[in-house]
């Protein structure tokens, strides 16, 4: 009955019940939310396991489990976004994209990964093999340490760091560091060319997504990605991204940006493939190859969860009366149940529409000039993210 | 300096991205109607009238006179037979006038250049409309056209289907 109460008074716009209510369990992240590495902490000393066993061997083993969950959601990610993605390509392209394997060549990917996996792995001979070797393991791990503090569902997450926003910004410089070892270690020109563009790229696109990160913040008034999501609730127009004029453009920006800082479509400078064969990881083959392939398609994944999370307002809906659902103190474990599938789903839906609005600029814009690349960071995205950032602190602080 | 060009180049960007993506997103979700790729084993696309494939030969006509054999730029049809010889023979393959145990093109070789149909006497070999040619292995591609049927209203009927789903292809192609 509460229940029904609440998603009544949402429904006549006093959405800050739910919003409130939402902020008060925040505090309690184990109402029926799941924080892996916490929980795999406490469950060691339920067990009594903690007792005899040293704590850093704990806080390593929780965290190998994290590094494994958070695997295997990249890996079957893969697989789902490659094949989409040459679906997509063929469908805007007048084609089919692959028919043969499984129905719609579902399994298509996972055929061309198992190639991957059985074919040789040639170290050029004058390669600096030692960094050859490290880095596409580099790329990967910058990915992967990202995944970390970026939440699936409401307070589904690997582990809600207090810096989560800050945690991401700074370890994407492992990528950018990878990147550039691959390049320079490879002994090639193409990837050496690869390798500059990478790093002028990534270096100067991060500044608009730092801005961007700034302004949102300062609205949220905190790191935390979870505490971020969880100050969206409420209608859809509590959203940062229409909160206030100036975090609608600076999401537009951080967008822009991501492409870049994912070395996608229209900014896949990096590894233009009628310029430059395939750019910084032009010597690499097999399973090598297929970690730089995997870094690539979980950062599509990542920077549109982390746009989900900043800006589109995270796990809910928009809509308090689903919001709603399994919130209340007295609300059934079915009903509590219901609303954590129900905001996973929420969440990961937005950021594959966001996947998809990626694969679509893709096939639809051609790839940018290196000076034009330069000109819109510096001379468009930077300026106008600067003015955002400036509007959207006083739009706080006078509304 | 006017910051007004710097703001319409944007406004242009923007715009022009806009269209772009709006004629994508209409394929991606009209696809079925646009598609062209052709599912090619399970498949086939309709071929042109005059498709110069793998031979037919028909044997009832044939008269052993090697004309084509001799013509071919390639040399790839050999012939093996008795010519006037009036009862069946074991193996071999009745004509009118000669009996032929052995009528081979090797594909490996044969550039389909259709210029065994020309001295033909009779007008008994053509290059059919097949094209699906290959085999596991080079000797395979060696392939005997003896066969015991004769060209029939059947394959007229065939020939002339193809030739209207061609044409029906054709006039697709430029309503598109």
């Amino acid at each position: 009955v509460r229940q029904l109460v609440l998603a009544a008074a949402g429904l006549l716009g006093q959405a800050r019940t739910v919003e409130d209510l939402a902020r008060e369990h925040s505090t309690s992240p184990d109402q029926g939310g799941l924080q892996l590495q916490a929980f795999l902490q406490g469950l060691a000393e339920d067990l009594g396991v903690a007792a005899w066993l040293p704590e850093w061997l704990l806080v390593c083993a929780s965290l190998l489990a994290v590094c494994v969950a958070v695997f295997a959601f990249i890996c079957v990610f893969d697989l789902m976004a490659v094949w989409a993605e040459r679906k997509v390509s063929a469908h805007m392209q007048c084609r089919l994209g692959p028919m043969e394997v499984g129905p719609h060549g579902v399994i298509q990917t996972m055929a061309d990964g198992m190639k991957l996996l059985f074919k040789e792995d040639i170290v050029p001979r004058l390669a600096d093999k030692p960094l050859y070797l490290v880095a596409p393991v580099l790329v990967f791990t910058g990915v992967l340490l990202r995944f970390v503090p970026l939440p699936f569902g409401r307070h589904l997450i690997a582990s809600d760091m207090d810096l989560g926003l800050f945690f991401v910004a700074s370890v994407g410089a492992v990528e950018v560091i990878g990147v550039i070892m691959a390049g320079w270690s490879s002994n090639n020109k193409w990837s050496l060319f690869g390798t500059m563009r990478t790093a002028t790229q990534m270096v100067s696109y991060e500044i608009p997504i730092g801005l961007a990160f700034v302004a949102v913040i300062a609205c949220a008034g905190s790191f935390s990605l979870v505490d971020i999501s969880e100050a969206q609730g409420g209608w859809f127009w509590r959203w940062f991204i229409f909160r206030n004029p100036f975090l609608f453009f600076l999401a537009w920006i951080y967008f822009i940006a991501s492409l870049a800082e994912c070395k996608r479509s229209p900014f896949d400078l990096p590894e233009a493939e009628s310029e430059l064969v395939s750019g910084f990881h032009t010597e690499y083959s097999g399973m090598r190859f297929a970690f730089f392939f995997m870094a690539e398609y979980a950062a599509m994944y990542l920077v549109s969860g982390i746009a989900v999370a900043i800006f589109l307002g995270g796990w809910w809906t928009g809509l308090p009366f689903l919001d709603g659902i399994g919130l209340g103190d007295g609300s059934s474990s079915l009903a509590m149940g219901l609303g954590f599938v129900l905001k996973a789903c929420v969440f990961v839906g937005k950021a594959f529409f966001l996947v998809f609005v990626q694969m679509w600029i893709r096939w639809t814009l051609p790839r940018v000039r290196l000076d034009q690349m330069m000109y819109v960071c510096w001379k468009v995205l930077l300026p106008a993210s600067l003015v955002c950032l400036l509007g959207s602190t006083l739009w706080a602080l006078i509304f | 300096m006017s910051l007004k060009p710097y703001f319409r180049n944007i406004y242009r960007v923007g715009r022009s991205i806009f269209v772009g993506m709006r004629i994508t997103l209409r394929y991606f979700f009209h696809y079925k109607k646009r598609t062209v790729t052709i599912q090619y084993p399970h498949e086939h696309d309709s071929i042109p009238p005059r498709h110069r494939g793998v031979h037919y030969l028909e044997t009832e006509k044939c008269v052993m006179c090697w004309k084509c054999a001799e013509i071919c730029p390639v040399d790839c049809i050999y012939i093996e037979g008795v010519r006037g010889v009036d009862g069946p023979l074991k193996g071999g393959y009745r004509g009118q006038k000669a009996t032929l145990f052995k009528f081979n093109v090797d594909y490996t070789v044969c550039i389909f250049c259709g210029l065994c149909e020309e001295p033909c006497p009779p007008k008994c070999i053509f290059l059919g409309p097949e094209y699906d040619l290959n085999a596991t292995d080079r000797t395979l591609m060696e392939k005997s056209l003896l066969t015991d049927r004769i060209y029939t209203e059947e394959d007229e009927e065939f020939v002339k289907s193809a030739r209207a789903e061609s044409e029906r292809r054709q006039e697709e192609k430029k309503r598109r």
